[in-house]
């Protein structure tokens, strides 16, 4: 077993009927280790995600999470796995508009029984926790998603992706739509909140200023052979 | 995933809701065709009973019973007096009524006949009939009125009415000089009964005599309570006799007459009617197909706008199928709703119409639990339902798979 979250060995990807997007000899993030992965719009950043997330798995190569090699899971088994490990937290709309904020926190531990389990107090009662402390009040807590702001819809989908306490949280440029003071103050509660629960953190984002607030920093151009000019062209 | 499902559906309400107002129209639809055969048909069969043979002038078995049963249309040949009497008296007929028709009071149907209407006519169950109010009529120039027509009149016990030649509502001879005298109101039977007005032959005769003596050559000379009739009810001694009988009358050598088995008769005109009912029920069914495709097109049109909700649902670790069973469960709910939507539908149009319907036809609806034969039509509803919401699921399944988590819009 390696001590790393994550791992990625000669790992090639193309779209179909594309010119490959990815082709990574080597990568590792450590455990309960925070990641910013820097890379430039069309670099391949949403196609790692997708891969790392078990939505989509690479033509070649592994992808080890938490010593699981995602290869090795069927269709089905990926999405538990990644129901059970990993907190996903999207650049915009990540939440379904119809349900409260609550509901929507709620989410994260619907189709995971493990997360469930790891819950110490009722979920909501959890979820309840975390919107506070990400500054809800408890009246946008009953709200329908759509009613919030930019920021507040980040937040709650900060909250979804920590509940009950999964192993990995990956990030894809969550703070786009924030101003800078907005972004660093969330950028501060996600790790302070995944640190608690010693939850590895992979932050996707295209700008690097962010770097001092992680442990490590990969630029995606440096693990990626794939050049990105090519790339750009795929990923859109 | 119901909580999913419905808190979805909420999210659309305006265009869910005319979805399933359009399919619950369609459903009503569907179970009014159904529950109107079925009733009319019980309530014919539950009109007559007890009487074994119908006869009357050469003419439609259909027409003869639907005249001088149901009151519906009219007959334009009689039979004679002579010939009714020598059925009556024959060794096999245990009970003979002579009924004569033609005439009205305010377009109901006035029933010229004898007490022994009251004595043998049953319906539904083998009952007989009952009086509300006075008695049968014992005398000429008197009349009792089914519990409708006493309604519809506004008459009782002592007032008295006229007579119209003709069965239209506004007749051009009304027989003012003979006021009639209601001496009996029948009990409600839910029947044809209830709308009619019950005299004797004896007073139509006398009735139409003082017309006649006017226009000539009409003489009372024999004891007959009337020259011709329309139609003689027949109960037999022997039931098993109906059959042969019933041919022995169709081959009447004094005059061609036509007799009928009520029961026999009725059944033979369900199935010419089969026609109608079967035209109706297809296309009541492809008004549900609509609705459905209605919904189908909704569906369908909402999965482009819910891309993101679906990788949203992916990210926190819902697989395609669970996807495919969401869009499954929201149709069959839309479908579900609609279904008991339009059962509600269908009892309140009963319910409101049930007067009306009554007083036009005689035919009264009750309001009874649904049968076999509409649960199976609600349940083949949900099906198609179910079915059709396949092509969203499948759609949404795919989709799914090659979104991933990245939605390109």
């Amino acid at each position: 077993m390696s001590t790393a979250a994550v791992e990625l060995t000669d790992v090639k990807f193309s779209w179909p009927a594309q010119r490959p997007t990815l082709d990574i000899p080597h990568w590792q993030v450590e455990q309960a280790g925070t990641m910013l992965l820097r890379g430039a719009s069309g670099s391949g950043k949403s196609t790692l995600l997708s891969l790392l997330a078990g939505v989509n798995t690479p033509q070649q190569g592994k992808i080890e999470l938490l010593g699981t090699d995602l290869a090795r899971l069927s269709a089905r088994n990926r999405d538990k796995f990644r129901a059970d490990h990993i907190g996903y937290i999207f650049q915009q709309f990540n939440l379904l508009p119809y349900l409260s904020a609550l509901d929507n926190v709620l989410l994260g531990v619907q189709f995971s029984k493990q997360r469930r389990q790891r819950l110490r107090d009722p979920a909501e009662k959890t979820a309840n926790d975390y919107l506070t402390r990400l500054g809800l009040s408890q009246r946008q807590q009953h709200q329908p998603a759509a009613e919030l702001s930019v920021g507040q819809q980040q937040r709650v989908a900060a909250a979804r992706a920590l509940i009950g306490a999964p192993e990995l949280l990956i990030a894809d440029e969550p703070t786009s739509a924030l101003d800078a003071d907005r972004r660093d103050r969330f950028i501060n509660l996600l790790l302070e909140l995944s640190n608690a629960n010693g939850t590895t953190v992979i932050f996707v984002t295209h700008d690097a200023s962010l770097a001092k607030q992680f442990q490590f920093c990969t630029e995606l151009s440096d693990i990626n052979r794939v050049t990105s000019s090519l790339a750009e062209a795929d990923d859109a | 995933m119901l909580k999913l499902a419905t808190k979805s559906l909420l999210n659309r309400k305006v265009s869910v809701l005319l979805t399933v107002v359009a399919i619950a129209v369609s459903v009503a639809l569907l179970l009014a065709v159904e529950r109107v055969k079925e009733q009319v048909q019980e309530n014919f069969a539950n009109t007559v009973s007890g009487t074994d043979l119908i006869v009357g002038p050469r003419g439609s078995q259909t027409q003869l019973l639907l005249a001088s049963v149901f009151h519906i249309g009219s007959m334009t040949n009689t039979m004679s007096w002579a010939s009714f009497e020598d059925i009556a008296s024959r060794r096999e007929i245990s009970w003979a009524v002579p009924i004569s028709l033609g005439d009205s009071v305010q377009g109901l149907p006035v029933v010229a006949t004898t007490d022994g209407y009251f004595k043998h006519y049953k319906y539904a169950n083998q009952q007989a009939l009952e009086l509300n109010q006075g008695r049968w009529f014992e005398a000429n120039e008197q009349a009792v009125l089914g519990a409708e027509a006493a309604q519809q009149l506004q008459k009782n016990v002592g007032d008295s009415l006229t007579i119209a030649h003709g069965s239209g509502g506004l007749s051009f001879s009304e027989h003012d000089q003979h006021p009639i005298a209601v001496v009996g109101v029948l009990e409600r039977t839910g029947t044809p009964v209830d709308q009619a007005v019950y005299v004797s032959l004896e007073t139509i005769e006398t009735v139409h005599g003082i017309e006649q003596q006017h226009s000539d050559e009409h003489h009372h000379e024999h004891h007959h309570p009337a020259e011709s009739i329309s139609a003689a009810l027949l109960g037999l001694k022997v039931k098993p006799l109906a059959l042969r009988l019933q041919r022995e009358f169709n081959t009447y050598d004094a005059e061609p007459l036509t007799a009928l088995m009520p029961g026999l008769t009725l059944q033979q005109l369900w199935k010419t009617l089969n026609v109608f009912e079967q035209t109706l029920n297809g296309m009541s069914a492809l008004v549900v197909l609509i609705g459905l495709i209605g919904m189908l097109t909704i569906l369908l049109a909402s999965l482009r706008e819910r891309r993101r909700e679906m990788a949203v649902l992916r990210a926190v670790g819902a697989g395609p199928v669970t996807l495919f069973t969401l869009l499954v469960t929201e149709a069959v709910l839309v479908t579900l709703a609609a279904t008991l939507a339009g059962l509600g539908l269908l009892y309140a149009l009963q319910w409101s119409l049930q007067g009306v319907i009554h007083t036009q036809t005689g035919i009264l609806f009750s309001l009874n639990f649904p049968t076999a034969a509409e649960w199976w039509r609600m349940g083949l509803v949900v099906v198609a339902g179910f079915l059709l919401s396949l092509i969203p699921a499948w759609r949404a399944y795919r989709q799914s798979l090659s979104d991933g988590l990245t939605v390109k819009v």
